[in-house]
């Protein structure tokens, strides 16, 4: 039954992965519960689950969905900052602005919030710093994509006759949309991990950040569980989502992963 | 078969130097393809390009596919002698590149709107050539379904619906096995009869199967020393094999004639030198 479990690059039967998930789990839970009791501070599964109850009474759905437009809208004009930024950097002139946006990811963001709060304020801030946070590391592997595009792609392109520009959309843009699109699914996950952060600026704009502080003021430990469990499903759910779009967007990605 | 003559030049490589930093790669070649005529027959050239690895095919590959613009020297193509550009001629790569985002059918179009057909000639003519090459069937399917013999017949339907005649084919052989290099021998002279003007250039270091495919055969490689032991940087054109006069051209058991093997021997003892 375990035979192939262990080894490198083994074929795992289904029935192998249900025993391997089952025990992965069951170790996670044993693990928590020993925790537990080990500490006294880190809550039960149980508690974590009679949190996330009560949270729900206190509005957390509404929340989340705050919280998950303010995500949307940010990933949205990151993809496309991001993108023009990436794509422009074929070209010689725009390549240095390209670099230095894709630099500025070793930057912490305590200053910058400061720099940031003079321009925006309220949900113009929230968003004006998730973009910012998320588009240097959008720009840093879309870049890494653009490089990677085959110089033998480009020279099929100029037999068949098109001009740079033309390479540029068919080759570059349409050629490696599938790529940007997981690009895209990878780097929404940092838009979840600066949330806390950028809502706790701004707490008049609601969201599950804000209840996050709260919790972690009071140190309520469970509710603190209960709602980075919550972020991690609709995460979970976001991803999933991002994955069909891109299966439903470029059918060939799958072929081309064979 | 000895009826076949050579008419206007459709193909001319002129004094072509290639210099890379301080190596010479190509130094002064000198070549051409002209119009074999057959009377009665739409017959296209096939010329191979011959020559041990590393001595500089992909790099005049590339400069007849106007990729790559030489030291010296320039490469002429058309009856018209025009200079050629990316775009004039077809590149057939050793991958078959394709356009992996779209399907057979689309990039079959793109190269048909690129080369200037309006979009329901452009579709006609690709549906007509790709029925041609036997894939008539494979018109939705994406790039990455296809086989390797399969890319490569759209790859070629792709330049041709571009460039019309001419198609620049880079090792079509590498890694085939001997079935395999007989089928792509057959859709290699199945292309060439589709046009009288249809001009291919294979690059190829597989003696058997240039000679097997083209009428006309030429050998790149480096001059031999010196006496004074001095050797000269660069290759160039050292010979050029005219098959149709060695009754070698166009003839399906070429390989059982002692003609072939006497012509594989001398190639193979001339590539010893090169």
């Amino acid at each position: 039954m375990t035979r192939g479990l262990f080894s490198p690059f083994a074929r795992v039967t289904p029935a192998q992965r249900v025993v391997a998930v089952g025990v992965f789990w069951t170790l996670v839970l044993a693990g928590w519960t020993l925790f537990h009791h080990h500490t006294a501070i880190i809550p039960t599964p149980v508690e974590v689950a009679r949190s996330w109850v009560e949270l729900l009474g206190q509005g957390l759905l509404v929340r989340l969905l705050e919280s998950y437009a303010l995500n949307l809208q940010a990933m949205a004009l990151a993809a496309i900052l991001s993108s023009v930024f990436a794509y422009a950097s074929v070209v010689g002139a725009f390549r240095p602005a390209a670099k230095l946006v894709s630099q500025l990811r070793f930057l912490g963001m305590t200053g910058i919030t400061f720099v940031f709060g003079m321009y925006f304020s309220g949900r113009g801030l929230q968003v004006a710093m998730l973009v910012f946070g998320v588009a240097v590391f959008y720009v840093t592997s879309l870049l890494s994509v653009v490089q990677g595009v085959p110089s033998g792609q480009l020279d099929h392109a100029r037999t068949l006759r098109m001009g740079p520009w033309r390479t540029l959309w068919e080759v570059v843009v349409r050629g490696t949309f599938d790529q940007a699109l997981d690009v895209l699914r990878q780097n929404a996950a940092m838009g979840w991990m600066m949330l806390t952060m950028v809502e706790g600026l701004v707490r008049s704009q609601g969201g599950v950040g804000v209840m996050l502080i709260d919790q972690n003021r009071r140190l309520n430990l469970a509710g603190v569980f209960a709602l980075q469990a919550s972020i991690l499903a609709v995460g979970i759910g976001q991803d999933y989502f991002l994955g069909q779009l891109r299966l439903l967007l470029c059918p060939y990605s799958k072929l081309r992963e064979r | 078969m000895n009826d076949a003559t050579r008419a206007e030049t459709l193909l001319k490589v002129e004094d072509v130097t290639l210099v890379l930093g301080d190596r010479v790669i190509l130094r002064e070649v000198n070549a051409e393809i002209r119009n074999v005529i057959r009377p009665g027959l739409s017959q296209g050239q096939v010329v191979s390009l011959l020559g041990p690895s590393g001595i500089g095919k992909t790099q005049l590959f590339r400069i007849m596919a106007g990729l790559q613009k030489p030291s010296r020297g320039k490469v002429l193509v058309t009856e018209k002698a025009l200079p050629v550009e990316a775009g004039m001629v077809g590149v057939v790569d050793q991958h078959y590149t394709l356009f992996a985002h779209r399907t057979v059918g689309d990039n079959l179009l793109i190269a048909g709107r690129q080369g200037g057909l309006p979009r329901a000639r452009a579709e006609a003519r690709a549906r007509e050539l790709l029925g041609r090459l036997k894939l008539a069937e494979r018109w939705d399917e994406w790039p990455a379904n296809l086989s390797g013999g399969q890319r490569q017949r759209v790859a070629i339907a792709q330049q041709l619906l571009c460039s019309e005649h001419y198609l620049l084919m880079d090792e079509p052989f590498s890694g085939l096995d001997p079935n395999m290099k007989d089928e792509v021998c057959e859709l290699i002279a199945e292309v060439a009869a589709l046009h009288e003007l249809t001009t291919i250039l294979v690059i190829t270091h597989d003696i058997a199967s240039a000679i097997t495919i083209s009428d006309t055969l030429w050998l790149l490689g480096r001059d031999p020393a010196g006496e004074d032991g001095k050797v000269h940087a660069g290759a160039r054109v050292q010979g050029v094999y005219d098959l149709v006069e060695r009754g070698l051209a166009w003839r399906p058991e070429v390989q059982t004639l002692p003609a072939f093997r006497d012509l594989s021997l001398e190639l193979r003892a001339r590539f010893r030198t090169l």
